[in-house]
């Protein structure tokens, strides 16, 4: 799982090209929109599409996404729970 | 023109050191290929961090010189934002592309799409100074920044009081490569500073972005007229020209400068020597592409480097002639007051 996380953070930073941004600024449980590191709802898009390339995962329900990007630790729980079924 | 148009304030970036407002223009040296690239000034100053790890290179570009036209007028929000650019963010376009082959057209990032659309500089424009006017970019290849001109000029006919006017072009290394097959630039490594006597066919490739506020408050620099032409031959090259200039009351000799397109091409460059012998022989020229290089929406360099000659007060009167590889011809007429 901590593998899982800081490789997700180091593809978020490179998806979305937060600069000056490093994994270890990113806290597990902080929240990805609005506070934490404020993405927006392109964003939201675009790591919807990095769980697509990187992981084969497809998040059809919109309102699934909603909770699935809300940090790096949901991200990294949902990815788990897809790979192990 | 019954309202008369002034240049209010202009920016631009490009392969010269412009964008910092000094207008010394250097025959740059070339290394690798004919291509001359912009010069970026740093972008943190204009457009916020959050925005800016999204957008390309040419949107970084073209808004940052937008700011900067408007930050040079004190004026915030212009009436309107007409531009014109050739290819839009090509850099974009290629990723966008690239996904579509890679990932067999699923999972693509919107993004690039985006940002791909040619008005997407207008659209970054308006939102940053919240300008809900008239909004419209054409994309006419060698035209596209003539249309926007000749747009802003009809929208300050109809009322507009400024407009805020530009062209802006990137070149890639794939696009390049593209145009190099069907001839576009030299085959040899040719300089600036030869590529006038290079006696070959192509040119040097360039890019830039260049933007102007027009309006109707008296300025240094009156915008007397533009006049497009579409693939004429030499005689309608000639004709144009004096139709043009008694249009708007000049005499030949009147035009004291002379800033002409002309890039070195032996397939074109004829078309220059019809406006030169028009002129007077004691009408100063400068080929402003050999600081800029060729691209679609370069003959805003010109109107910027006629803009700046007029500003330093060595000319009175400015004639701008550019064409795009002999089919969109532009003549251009500024005074200074």
């Amino acid at each position: 799982m901590e593998a899982l996380k800081l490789k997700l953070k180091q593809e978020i930073i490179e998806a979305l090209n937060l600069q000056d941004t490093k994994p270890e600024d990113i806290d597990d449980n902080a929240p990805l929109f609005g506070e934490g590191l404020g993405l927006d709802s392109i964003d939201s898009l675009e790591l919807m599409v990095l769980l697509e390339r990187n992981y084969k995962i497809k998040v059809e329900d919109p309102r699934e996404g909603r909770k699935i990007l809300q940090s790096v630790q949901s991200m990294a729980e949902f990815i788990m729970s897809k790979q192990a079924a | 023109m019954e309202i008369k148009c002034y240049i209010q304030a202009s920016a631009a970036i490009s392969p010269q050191q412009s964008f910092e407002g000094s207008y010394e223009p250097q025959l740059l040296p070339l290394e690798a290929r004919n291509l001359l690239r912009a010069q970026e000034p740093g972008y943190a100053g204009f457009i916020p961090p959050n925005s800016l790890r999204r957008m390309s290179r040419l949107l970084k570009m073209g808004l940052t010189t937008a700011l900067q036209c408007l930050r040079n007028a004190n004026a915030p929000v212009p009436g309107a934002i007409i531009t014109g650019t050739g290819r839009g963010s090509l850099q974009d376009t290629e990723k966008f592309l690239h996904d579509i082959r890679t990932y067999e057209e699923t999972a693509l990032n919107p993004t690039p799409f985006i940002q791909s659309t040619y008005n997407s500089v207008n659209g970054l424009i308006a939102l940053q100074q919240q300008c809900t006017d008239y909004n419209n970019t054409f994309v006419h290849r060698g035209f596209s920044f003539e249309h926007a001109l000749l747009d802003s000029l009809l929208q300050i006919q109809e009322g507009a009081e400024s407009v805020l006017t530009g062209g802006f072009d990137e070149m890639t290394l794939e696009h390049f490569f593209i145009k190099s097959r069907i001839g576009y630039w030299k085959s040899a490594l040719t300089q600036p500073a030869e590529m006038l006597v290079s006696g070959t066919p192509g040119a040097i490739a360039g890019e830039g972005a260049t933007f102007f506020l027009i309006g109707t408050a008296p300025g240094a620099v009156e915008l007397m007229g533009m006049q497009m032409s579409y693939k004429p031959d030499a005689a309608g090259v000639s004709e144009t020209l004096a139709q043009f200039l008694a249009q708007h009351g000049v005499k030949e000799e009147e035009i004291d400068l002379l800033v002409s397109g002309r890039n070195g091409d032996v397939r074109f460059d004829h078309f220059y020597d019809i406006a030169e012998k028009a002129l007077t022989p004691a009408t100063a020229k400068i080929h402003f592409k050999q600081f800029c290089g060729e691209y679609d929406t370069a003959g805003a360099f010109g109107m910027w480097t006629a803009t700046q000659e007029l500003l330093s007060g060595r000319h009175k009167t400015a004639l701008i002639y550019n064409h795009f590889y002999g089919e969109q011809h532009t003549f251009i007429l500024l005074q200074r007051h």
